[in-house]
């Protein structure tokens, strides 16, 4: 070797202070002069130097992110909030290809119905989409872990609502780019958006009495039953898509949110009923 | 020795289902066994001292937090590692995606902290060779190793292990009950079991429940003790008995109360439990 690393420059390497292009010239020098790796190790803090091969090894160990994950945490989620969504099972491919299909379809017929004065299949079924998808994102019947999560000291009903929005953000994700595809239509196909709301948070507000099971499919089959009345009532658009019924949809927000505050520490034990309780 | 879980009159019902009536025990360091026939109500006591389902009525501490109020839930849960009868898995994680998952539930936010965890509890359970495998790719006794490092995350004070070796190969229950031995050292440990051999090697203690009702608290030689003089062999199967099965010799064994002349024999922790089930195994099961 015909030269080699400034002293001072080796102590800021070792405190990782040295900057491009040094840096390179002594990466690249270290890495073959036995010298100049010695003078590096005598003057590196040994504790310092454990734990930055801690942090290698800690690197190492990562576990990859799947594609939900690593989108999550690029778009700035916190890396233990994106894991513990990572493990949502309506966050996995499978039924977010399930959903897109059906919203495909659903936007295909509506569309062929070009006489229709509202896209009423589409707004019929969107809304139940994200209280599927809510519903089957947490509870003894869907989440494998679920034991072990209802006795973790991290609050279940705020394990809860980590899920839901994030099963929200993706379900009226996709509502929205349908609602895309129905351009004719204007703002009145998006006339699913409060019923939506309504009925995920009434969903879950009813979770705690009725379990995560009978809940939303209760009410799911009420917002059916009510369509199919509302339908032979009177033709055109059916009253949760006119203003009043946005309107009463908006009501039902408010008072199921508020419940659902209200009964948050209900989703914190597992009930006693056989069914089991969220 | 100090008490550090007590739990006092501990009822629940499932309907008509009496699980728990008046439970009262007190645990220590070490490692407790629970002994009991399948419906004695051991799963149900467990997951009640689990924090997981709330008892209709009576109370109990963990650690002198009591979890009646959900601040005292959760101090009870953050000293809490729990392995239930069946531990669900997200398939799709590998062993460390598990436990890191385990142990964010756990409140370890910090990435650095967290993965140093991991790779501990891991190795504490002799799995770090393994830890990127897919957990559906595991054996169940490795399955069974990961739910029990994700159950030490955290180092808890009280761990709850609900029949951990149930399904394991006898090599398996070996290595498991080696490292329920481990977890036992300086901690409180309550372990569900049907296996008396489980309770002579691993426990200090031992609680014999039946018909949701604790029938013994002891050691095991204090349960072992119980069928002095209430075991003999016979030629062949004594009517009088209340048990008898033909033994690898070919002799029957017999516990009850036996005939004069009778060939006692000494008893072991089986006679014990089955002398203190006495006609509870049939009102457990009617």
């Amino acid at each position: 070797m015909t030269w080699h690393v400034a002293e001072d420059d080796v102590r800021a390497y070792a405190r990782g202070e040295l900057a491009p292009p040094v840096l390179w010239s002594a990466d690249t020098h270290i890495a073959k002069c036995a010298d100049c790796r010695a003078l590096l190790a005598s003057v590196t803090d040994p504790v310092a130097l454990d734990a930055g091969w801690e942090r290698l090894d800690a690197e190492l160990d990562a576990p990859k992110r799947g594609l939900v994950e690593s989108l999550l945490v690029r778009i700035g989620v916190a890396d233990h909030t994106a894991r513990l969504l990572a493990a949502t099972p309506v966050l996995r491919r499978s039924w977010l290809g399930a959903v897109v299909a059906l919203l495909v379809m659903t936007v295909f017929v509506t569309n062929s119905l070009k006489h229709a004065e509202s896209p009423s299949l589409f707004l019929g079924l969107a809304p139940l989409l994200p209280l599927a998808g809510v519903a089957l994102s947490y509870g003894p019947k869907f989440d494998p872990t679920y034991e072990m999560t209802v006795v973790s000291p991290l609050h279940g009903f705020r394990l809860l609502m980590i899920r839901t929005v994030a099963v929200l953000v993706a379900g009226l994700g996709l509502n929205g780019l349908a609602t895309l595809a129905m351009p004719d239509y204007g703002l009145r196909a998006l006339a699913w958006l409060l019923p939506a709301l309504a009925l995920t948070t009434t969903g879950l507000a009813l979770t705690p009495r009725l379990g995560p099971v009978l809940a939303p499919s209760l009410v799911g089959g009420g917002w059916v039953a009510f369509l199919l009345v509302a339908h032979n009532l009177h033709g055109g658009t059916l009253a949760p898509f006119t203003p009043a019924g946005q309107g009463v949809a908006a009501v039902v927000v408010a008072l199921t949110g508020g419940l659902l505050y209200l009964v948050r520490d209900r989703f914190d034990t597992r009930s006693a009923h056989p069914w089991g309780a969220a | 020795m100090t008490t550090t879980v007590s739990a006092a009159g501990l009822s629940l019902r499932y309907g008509s289902t009496r699980a728990l009536d008046a439970v009262s025990l007190r645990l220590s360091e070490g490692v407790t066994g629970l002994l009991g026939p399948n419906g004695a109500g051991k799963t149900t006591l467990l997951k009640v001292l689990a924090t997981a389902q709330p008892a209709d009525s009576g109370t109990f501490t963990v650690l002198d937090h009591d979890p009646s109020t959900t601040g005292g839930r959760q101090e009870v849960r953050r000293v809490l590692g729990y392995l239930p009868q069946t531990p669900g898995f997200h398939p799709d994680f590998t062993a460390f995606e598990f436990v890191d998952y385990v142990a964010i539930l756990k409140e370890l936010t910090d990435r650095e902290g967290r993965h140093r965890e991991v790779r501990r509890v891991l190795a504490e359970v002799d799995l770090s060779d393994v830890r990127g495998k897919r957990i559906k790719k595991l054996s169940g006794g490795m399955r069974q190793r990961v739910a029990l490092a994700a159950a030490l995350v955290g180092d808890p004070g009280f761990l709850v292990l609900d029949e951990p070796t149930v399904g394991l190969d006898p090599e398996q229950r070996m290595r498991f009950r080696e490292l329920i031995a481990r977890a036992g050292e300086g901690r409180t440990v309550l372990l569900s079991t049907h296996q008396t051999e489980d309770v002579a090697m691993l426990c200090n203690q031992v609680v014999v429940m039946a018909g949701g009702i604790v029938r013994f608290e002891g050691t095991p030689a204090e349960l072992t003790a119980r069928a002095a003089g209430r075991v003999w062999s016979s030629a062949e199967r004594d009517p009088g008995a209340m048990a008898g099965w033909r033994t690898g010799l070919g002799v029957f064994r017999n516990v009850g109360d036996p005939p004069a002349g009778a060939e006692l024999v000494e008893p072991t922790l089986e006679d014990g439990y089955l002398i203190t089930l006495d006609g509870m195994v049939a009102e457990v099961t009617a």
